[in-house]
């Protein structure tokens, strides 16, 4: 509920923003889509007792020029990488790889310009999160996880 | 692999799902030496810890609720890293559903947070802390520990005091590590050792110390904080750290959180 909350603030200080800087307001809201989708996915996995972490990754990403983002996983825990892209992204794809750079056993979710991936380590450690832009152009995003 | 593929499964009845065990190549070397970290998400907090933990058997959590605060000095270093330990205290009273508790680390948090010139804005999440554990909100407050954590680091970032940052994340680790250490000591399983195995976190945070200010470099207790991590990462790289590393970790980290609790003293 207090994500909720925060990320209406954060809808409403772009609003007031819009009036003095058109582009970047423009820029903020393109942002909070992005991040809108994808805490509405990882919101599903709420349902099954999943924990959203406060954190986010975003920024810009371009067809077939993935991203990787580092995270530290337990062994035991289970894990959610729930990712969103605003137009013109059309299809985007969420992976995991181990330390050494090779995809682990991971379970998909794809919709469009929406994906996830689900992991179990086995291992605690450092993990890879990939995202990939498979059809649009240049995108905002946002990626974040869920665990429990 | 049977317990992953039953929550997979459990998963793909809430969802429609693309499909299981996606076909993707190895990482390529500049696409490993291109990895982003995002202090927020590649640290995990000690919620996250504590889940993992709890799985190998649920610990007693109530006896693990610290009592007595940190003594707070004039020392901001000492203050940010106290405070660190103090979110991950929060998530102790959590799991141990103690909400007098979460009330007063609640308080200690958003007292601390003041002595840093945090601003106003922080302490509704203090009012926050303090509704969820009227409630007994459990799952709220491990939402709104984080929040308020961050809100915190946001705050101390755009007051320019970057190394106050990291000095809270290093803070929470150290406090989580000497918890679940203390507890996989008093109850070695192979499996459990298996979460202490963090060596890429220990090397993040050793990094972020390196690039604190001179000054607060040549600060006595971050030195203290600085060793203690260079021994922590000699002690868990291996897959499945032994039995007597874990214990000497556990000492390590015990000890460092007493120094931060103590503060710097006075001559």
């Amino acid at each position: 509920m207090t994500r909720y909350f925060c990320l209406l603030t954060l809808v409403a200080a772009a609003t007031v923003h819009a009036e003095g800087d058109a582009p970047q307001a423009a820029q903020n809201e393109t942002d909070l889509s992005a991040r809108s989708k994808a805490l509405e996915l990882a919101g599903a996995f709420s349902n099954d007792g999943y924990k959203i972490r406060d954190g986010y990754w975003s920024g810009e990403i371009e067809t077939d020029r993935p991203q990787f983002l580092e995270v530290n996983l337990f062994a035991g825990n289970e894990y959610w990488f729930s990712a969103a892209a605003t137009p013109p992204a059309r299809k985007i794809a969420v992976a995991v790889f181990d330390e050494k750079g090779k995809p682990v056993d991971f379970q998909t979710y794809e919709d469009g310009p929406v994906a996830a991936a689900g992991f179990a380590p086995e291992v605690s450690g450092r993990y890879f999160v990939k995202l990939t832009a498979l059809e649009g152009g240049k995108s905002q995003f946002c990626l974040l996880y869920s665990y429990k | 692999m049977t317990r992953t593929r039953q929550w997979f499964f459990a998963a793909l009845s809430v969802m429609a799902t693309g499909g299981l065990w996606a076909a993707e190549s190895a990482m390529t070397p500049e696409q490993l030496g291109a990895v982003v970290k995002v202090e927020s998400l590649t640290i995990p907090m000690p919620g996250e810890f504590f889940a993992a933990i709890s799985k190998q058997g649920r610990p007693a959590w109530k006896t693990l609720v610290r009592v007595g605060t940190p003594q707070t000095t004039s020392s901001r270093a000492q203050i940010a890293l106290a405070l660190g330990t103090l979110v991950a205290d929060g998530y102790i009273a959590v799991e141990a559903q103690d909400s007098a508790a979460v009330k007063n680390i609640g308080k200690e948090i958003i007292g601390l947070a003041k002595k840093l010139n945090v601003s106003e804005s922080v302490l509704g999440r203090g009012r926050s802390l303090n509704d969820f554990a009227e409630n007994n909100d459990w799952n709220a407050l491990r939402e709104e520990l984080e929040a308020t954590q961050n809100e915190v680091k946001l705050d101390m970032e755009e007051q320019k005091d970057q190394s106050l940052v990291t000095l809270v994340t290093v803070g929470a680790w150290i406090r989580g590590t000497d918890i679940v250490s203390g507890l996989v000591a008093a109850g070695y399983t192979p499996e459990s050792a298996r979460l202490l195995r963090q060596p890429a976190i220990i090397e993040y945070l050793l990094s972020k110390l390196a690039e604190l200010p001179k000054g607060m470099q040549k600060d006595e207790l971050v030195g203290t904080v600085r060793s203690s991590l260079e021994k922590a990462l000699t002690l868990v790289k291996e897959e499945t750290p032994s039995e007597e590393k874990v214990k000497e970790l556990h000492q390590t980290m015990a000890a460092v959180v007493n120094d931060i609790a103590k503060g710097p003293q006075d001559s």
